[in-house]
């Protein structure tokens, strides 16, 4: 039979069977090609409700003492967290807030289906497993942390400390934190949460790794370690005369000395007392390609990799250094550049480690509920970031900067051990107090820990930061 | 056929709805097998109770000798099926009304078997129908019998509930619109006057084409009712291509949709929420709030990987109004992409049945009647989905036959009579039988 509109008919019916395979083809994409990720979505509630029935993992420190675990109630499981001064690492796994920390970045370890626990997975999901979920082990070990809250006490600002020869992070405190079982308990979630979310001194952040901060002079040994591998000579002299300019085109721009300084400094000098004058003169004569090379190489303005948030912070607000005088500011840590502890720490890592530097990460091991080990968490390395002998050079004067006559960082010594460290003084907003820095590492010849400190808002800046860096290094060391 | 054929008048339909049946058993025992609670009496009924009606229905059309299509009731049983399956699911409170929606919807679909004596008489009350489609289509609008529900106002009260017009709307428009443009299609198609490439059809001729697309930008602004904007205005220009085979007027239709659309999303903010949402549901403002639906849904379907979780081991329940906005969603989770496409593979041989139905109808106004009709299961099939998948705008459509409703569930059934009667018509000027 042939009608005229038979064509007409075919043609719809063509075109919602196209239809139907685009269709299709979206089906696929959601349930398959975009699973992993959305299944790893914090927000996901199947990564909460998974435990309704079964106790969640516990997070343990790297001795196994308890920092998160989950207790049975008469309604199932609650959550328990044990270490406030934790609070931002670990996070907090709420049915109405969603994952953060830890508890997000290991959801999937946490209720038992760790990827490279396919048994698990299975067991779980179809023989209805509901013995307790695997464990996550952190590098933390909770008495360096401990030491490193009691160092910060109240004072708003951030410790971390981590290993770096492995990159696995030792201790990491950020004030203000929170109390992470006030956002799990349903009866005060809410005005938890609530208060949280708009409280000014933003509690919720994990300032170690997210809070971003000018680095002030700690940052002067990224200008020493392109100057050295520049075939610059740390020993030459260069005159310093406060206040200083290169020449008149800075009208009345000028860099100015902390210590009021006039005389000759070699490196050593520069970084014992901390001078301005000295870096930024060294600064131009490498120019500015050596620094913005090397800032890179230390990772000044990309985000490190980590198994939490991070920040990326900036060389500076256009991403490069286009005029002399921000290349003076950056040379000793002004300028525009912004930078998060964990970056800084990871800078002194290299330095400590020969010069390559690790990838920091939180967590070490996950293990199955029997205890066994079903993923080691040890990413290699970032790279050789300097060269062996490089670190060696800015090593011996770190711990010139601690030790040497009339060092800043006088306040960092540890009776017994060499620390190589830096303090810093960070200028910010005009009329804010300063925030105080110190990065450091010990034992100098044989570094095991590397140690970064701010304390925001401190008008005695470094000097503030360097005794908490020691007291830190003390707990690691066991002295 | 071959020459072996079984001696019983409807085989096929039959062997089908054994089909049917064994998922029917295997769907609510495998929910019931997850379920922690308490052993529930209707879960045993409710499917005997189904396949009764269904074994009823095909009782009922051997004895009357019907003669027509044997692979769309079975098609329509199915879907009905893994319907209620969701329900018990998703919404076990629901699944005794909705079981209840299905024997009225089993009651419609025989009444459309036998009422009409004469399809082609449908025809002649055209203009009964427009008004009778219009005034259904409005009457949400009028204070005392209309009800805004979810924000749509669609409903209107009927007794202790409401009802959505707008599903018996989609018939008759189909009817009106078969009867109109066999009528009219001669000038519609063959218009004298063309501006460039462009037929123009005499001005008397245009104003039904604006008409409709005025009443459906109405519908949009004051019934806040996307889903029901696209499927009238989708219907009416699958209508006149059909008709006419200009594909212009699709494509001129479609510009003055999304022109449309685009002033609605200026104006409206529930158009303007409706697009957002599906543009970015992640953003932080949007995924607690407006994107919350959506954002579960995905995870849902995520959750479904190749193979599904297992039905009752998923957590569909998760998503807001699952059972009514999100069942396929709900669905893919637990079966997976393989059940997913199965379900897809349903609606796609509906489509098929259906138009080869309207290929072989011997009148213009039952072959208009059938493409209309097995368009409209494909059009609202693919915008819910659509829409589930994050492919287009979510639209408050439902799945036929699946999602819970019972507006829609009676309506999808009259809908699958009409089809068969027409495949009886043709089957009956030929002289054949059987199921092809």
């Amino acid at each position: 039979m042939t009608s005229p509109i038979s064509a007409n008919i075919r043609s719809l019916t063509l075109t919602l069977a196209l239809a139907f395979l685009v269709t299709s083809i979206g089906a696929a994409y959601w349930t398959v090609l975009a699973s992993d990720q959305l299944a790893n979505d914090p927000f996901n509630p199947r990564l909460i409700a998974a435990t309704n029935g079964r106790a969640r993992g516990a997070i343990v420190d790297r001795n196994g003492a308890a920092i998160a675990t989950s207790e049975r109630t008469d309604t199932g499981f609650a959550r328990s967290y044990k270490d406030r001064t934790l609070a931002q690492v670990v996070g907090y796994a709420s049915s109405k807030f969603g994952l953060s920390g830890v508890e997000a970045a290991y959801a999937e370890s946490l209720i038992g289906q760790d990827p490279a626990d396919p048994v698990s997975i299975w067991r779980a999901r179809y023989l209805g497993d509901r013995s307790p979920a695997g464990q996550v082990v952190l590098g933390i070990d909770l008495k360096i942390q401990k030491a490193a809250a009691d160092a910060l006490g109240g004072r708003k600002g951030a410790i971390v400390a981590l290993d770096p020869r492995t990159g696995a992070i030792l201790a990491s405190v950020s004030v203000p934190g929170y109390d992470a079982n006030q956002i799990v308990d349903p009866s005060k979630q809410d005005a938890a949460f609530d208060q949280l979310t708009h409280d000014a001194g933003h509690p919720l952040l994990n300032r170690v790794s997210q809070g971003l901060y000018p680095p002030g002079s700690v940052f002067k040994v990224v200008t020493g370690a392109a100057a050295l591998e520049s075939g610059f000579d740390p020993t030459k002299k260069l005159r310093v005369d406060d206040p200083y300019q290169a020449d008149k085109s800075w009208g009345d721009y000028y860099v100015r000395s902390s210590s009021r300084a006039h005389g000759l400094f070699d490196m050593s000098d520069g970084f014992r007392l901390s001078e301005n004058i000295y870096f930024a003169q060294v600064g131009l004569q490498i120019g500015a390609a050596k620094l913005t090379d090397y800032a890179r190489r230390f990772g000044i303005g990309s985000t490190p990799a980590l198994d939490l948030a991070a920040a990326k912070g900036q060389l500076s607000d256009s991403g490069s250094i286009d005029r002399p005088t921000l290349l003076a500011d950056t040379s000793y840590g002004q300028g525009e550049l912004l930078v998060s502890p964990l970056q800084m720490a990871l800078v002194y890592a290299a330095i400590a480690n020969g010069g390559v530097m690790p990838t920091a990460h939180y967590a070490t091991e996950v293990r199955d509920p029997e205890g066994h080990v079903v993923r080691q968490i040890a990413p290699g390395p970032v790279g050789q970031v300097i060269s062996p002998a490089t670190a060696k050079t800015l090593t011996t004067m770190l711990v010139g900067a601690v030790a040497g006559p009339g060092a800043f960082a006088f306040g960092a010594k540890i009776p017994g051990i060499d620390v190589a460290g830096k303090t810093g003084t960070a200028e910010n907003r005009p009329g804010e107090p300063p925030h105080g820095w110190f990065v450091g590492f010990a034992p100098a010849q044989n570094p095991t820990v590397v140690v970064a400190v701010i304390v925001e808002n401190t008008p005695e800046g470094g000097v503030t930061a360097a005794p908490l860096g020691a007291a830190v290094m003390r707990a690691a060391l066991g002295k | 056929m071959g020459g072996g054929a079984p001696q019983w008048p409807r085989w096929h339909e039959l062997s089908l709805l054994v089909w049917i049946a064994t998922f029917a058993i295997t769907g609510f025992v495998a929910v019931l097998a997850t379920e922690t609670s308490s052993f529930n009496l209707t879960a045993v009924v409710v499917p005997v109770v189904f396949l009764a009606l269904m074994l009823a229905l095909h009782v009922f059309l051997v004895s009357i000798r019907f003669r027509g299509d044997q692979i769309l009731m079975p098609i329509a049983a199915g879907l009905t099926a893994i319907g209620l399956v969701l329900v018990q699911r998703l919404a076990s409170d629901l699944l005794f009304q909705q079981l209840s929606w299905s024997i009225i919807a089993a009651g419609a679909f025989a009444a459309t078997i036998v009422v009409p004596r004469d399809l082609t008489a449908l025809a002649r009350f055209k203009w009964t129908w427009a008004l009778l489609g219009v005034l259904l289509l409005i009457a949400p609008l009028f204070p005392v019998i209309g009800r805004e529900i979810n924000g749509a106002r669609i409903w209107i009260k009927l007794g202790p509930g409401s009802i959505e017009p707008w599903e018996a709307v989609k018939i008759l428009l189909v009817v009106f619109f078969a009867a109109y443009l066999e009528e009219y299609r001669e000038v519609l198609s063959h218009s004298q006057r063309r501006i460039g490439p462009f037929p123009v059809p005499p001005v008397p001729y245009l104003v039904p084409i604006v008409a409709m697309w005025g009443i459906a930008m109405l519908v949009m602004v004051f019934e806040k009712d996307m889903g029901a904007t696209v499927l009238f205005f989708g219907i009416f220009l699958a209508m006149l291509f059909l008709a006419t085979g200009e594909a212009f007027y699709a494509v001129i239709g479609l510009a003055l949709l999304v022109l449309g659309g685009i002033v609605a999303y200026q104006l409206f903010g529930h158009v303007q929420a409706r697009v957002d949402t599906w543009l970015r549901p992640f953003d932080e403002d949007l995924r607690f709030g407006t994107g919350y639906q959506l954002v579960q849904g995905l995870y849902a379907l995520a959750n479904g990987g190749l193979f599904g979780a297992g039905l009752g081991n998923g957590m569909p329940e998760r998503i807001p109004v699952v059972w009514s906005d999100f069942v396929f969603d709900a669905f893919a989770e637990e079966a997976g992409l393989a059940g997913a496409l199965a379900l897809l593979a349903l609606y796609l041989v509906f489509l098929y049945r259906g138009m080869l139905i309207a290929l072989r109808a011997p009148t213009m106004f039952l072959q208009l009647l059938a493409a209309g009709l097995s368009f409209i299961v494909a059009l609202q099939t693919l915008v819910i989905v659509g829409g589930n998948l994050r492919l287009i705008p979510l639209t408050g459509i439902t799945l036929p036959f699946v999602a819970y409703g019972g507006s829609s569930l009676v309506t999808n059934w009259m809908l699958v009579g009409l089809l068969m009667r027409v495949s009886q018509v043709s089957t009956r000027m030929r002289g054949g039988g059987g199921p092809s």
